[in-house]
């Protein structure tokens, strides 16, 4: 409940802003949240496999989350940029509600892909008759439908649109509801987000040191990718840059790992949910989100 | 005099997001109608709490004659081999208003 508030507000902000918006810009900024959205998982997948520690179908789906994107943790960051007073624009948020989904479908390929392997690794490279007699668009269709129209995703460009043809006038009526209590909804919403983490941080012994490791390190790794995109490419300023960064860092808890669970089953959910809740979340909301602003602010000086 | 009938009763728990599939299959067996719970736990797959999405259980209830009892159960050894995690138990029970359960789910 409390999300869909929380994305609707965003939303409606965010589309209202939108009319300022230039239309070049905002094509280049869902441009590349596509490409980091496709590229940071493969990134993920290939650091994952390299420590040798972690099994192809699990390198998949951890890797899936990191390629995708926290409303939350992008939800605090504003909050963040907001008691600071620094401003931001509102292509961030576009490329929030576009980076939702391509992670997941490349989490999909990686797997099925994977899959091939395994079972042509152990029938001694002949080739396997696969029983599961779908065809791959059957297979993956119905995931990939469920991947882009996922709720948070409709939500999100729902409300931006309603947010974009509103006049002055009707979204000031909204302001009581969607400006006054935001930030108690937000306080709210993570602190059972935290209740959750905490839960979950019991579960840190289970995922090992190498994949705890990879929970503090990836963000890092995701974090500069976006720092690049939001001043280099996109020319954003340091509030724009910064949540880029966070959109960069976060990696998904609510919206992938049910996608996961269903897409690829092999894979453990103790794994990418302790990783994604207990570890990247808490880390990015207490080290992340402040460090990426500061180098921000480095960058455009 | 009650008129009982025999028929299978088979329960599966597992995840919530086995819910669409699990109703696609159940439907193409021919069933008349399927019945499901939330539910919380814990076994082999760790404890599903039922706060989030990822960890919240389904009990899925489907009431069948025995004849057709067969097919369903071919359809969960399929998900069992691609590694869902399924726990599926079937039942002997009488039921009234045998016909009911020879129609199948439009």
């Amino acid at each position: 409940m409390m999300s869909i508030y929380l994305l609707m507000a965003i939303g409606l902000h965010g589309g209202f802003e939108l009319g300022k918006a230039e239309l070049g810009l905002a094509f280049n900024a869902v441009l590349w949240a596509i490409i980091l959205g496709f590229t940071l998982p493969m990134l993920g997948y290939v650091l994952l496999l390299f420590t040798g520690k972690v099994d192809r179908m699990n390198a998949a789906a951890i890797a899936a989350h990191y390629g995708s994107v926290s409303a939350g943790t992008f939800l605090t960051a504003i909050a963040y940029l907001d008691n600071l007073g620094v401003e931001y624009e509102s292509y961030p948020l576009i490329m929030l509600a576009v980076m939702e989904s391509p992670a997941i479908i490349v989490g999909l390929l990686l797997a099925s892909w994977s899959r091939q392997k395994i079972a042509k690794a152990s029938s001694g490279g002949q080739v396997v008759i696969d029983t599961d007699d779908r065809s791959f668009k059957e297979k993956v269709f119905p995931l990939l439908h469920e991947a882009l129209t996922n709720g948070s995703v409709v939500i999100l460009i729902g409300s931006m649109t309603i947010g974009a043809i509103s006049s002055h006038k009707a979204m000031e009526k909204l302001f009581p509801f969607i400006d006054e209590i935001f930030m108690g909804v937000l306080c709210l919403f993570l602190f059972e987000m935290g209740m959750e983490a905490g839960r979950r941080i019991k579960e840190f012994k289970k995922v090992g040191a190498v994949l705890a490791i990879f929970g503090l390190t990836m963000p890092l790794f995701g974090g500069a990718a976006g720092i690049i995109v939001g001043h280099w490419i996109l020319d954003l300023s340091v509030g724009g840059v910064t949540l880029v960064a966070v959109l960069g860092a976060s990696a998904s808890y609510i919206a992938v790992p049910p996608a996961m669970r269903l897409a690829i089953p092999e894979a453990n959910p103790s794994f990418y949910l302790t990783l994604a809740l207990g570890i990247t979340f808490p880390f990015n909301v207490v080290v992340g989100i402040p460090l990426y602003y500061y180098v921000a602010t480095i960058v455009s000086a | 005099m009650h008129n009982l009938a025999p028929e299978k009763l088979v329960t599966i728990i597992t995840t919530d997001v086995l819910e669409e599939r699990l109703i696609s299959l159940v439907k193409k067996c021919g069933v008349s109608g399927y019945t499901i719970q939330r539910a919380r736990g814990g076994g082999s797959s760790g404890i599903q709490s039922g706060m989030l999405d990822i960890d919240t259980n389904i009990t899925f209830h489907v009431i069948l004659p025995s004849e057709r009892l067969s097919d369903l159960l071919d359809g969960m050894q399929e998900l069992i081999k691609r590694r869902y995690n399924l726990t599926v138990y079937v039942a002997d029970v009488s039921v009234l208003r045998a016909d009911k359960f020879s129609v199948p789910l439009a």
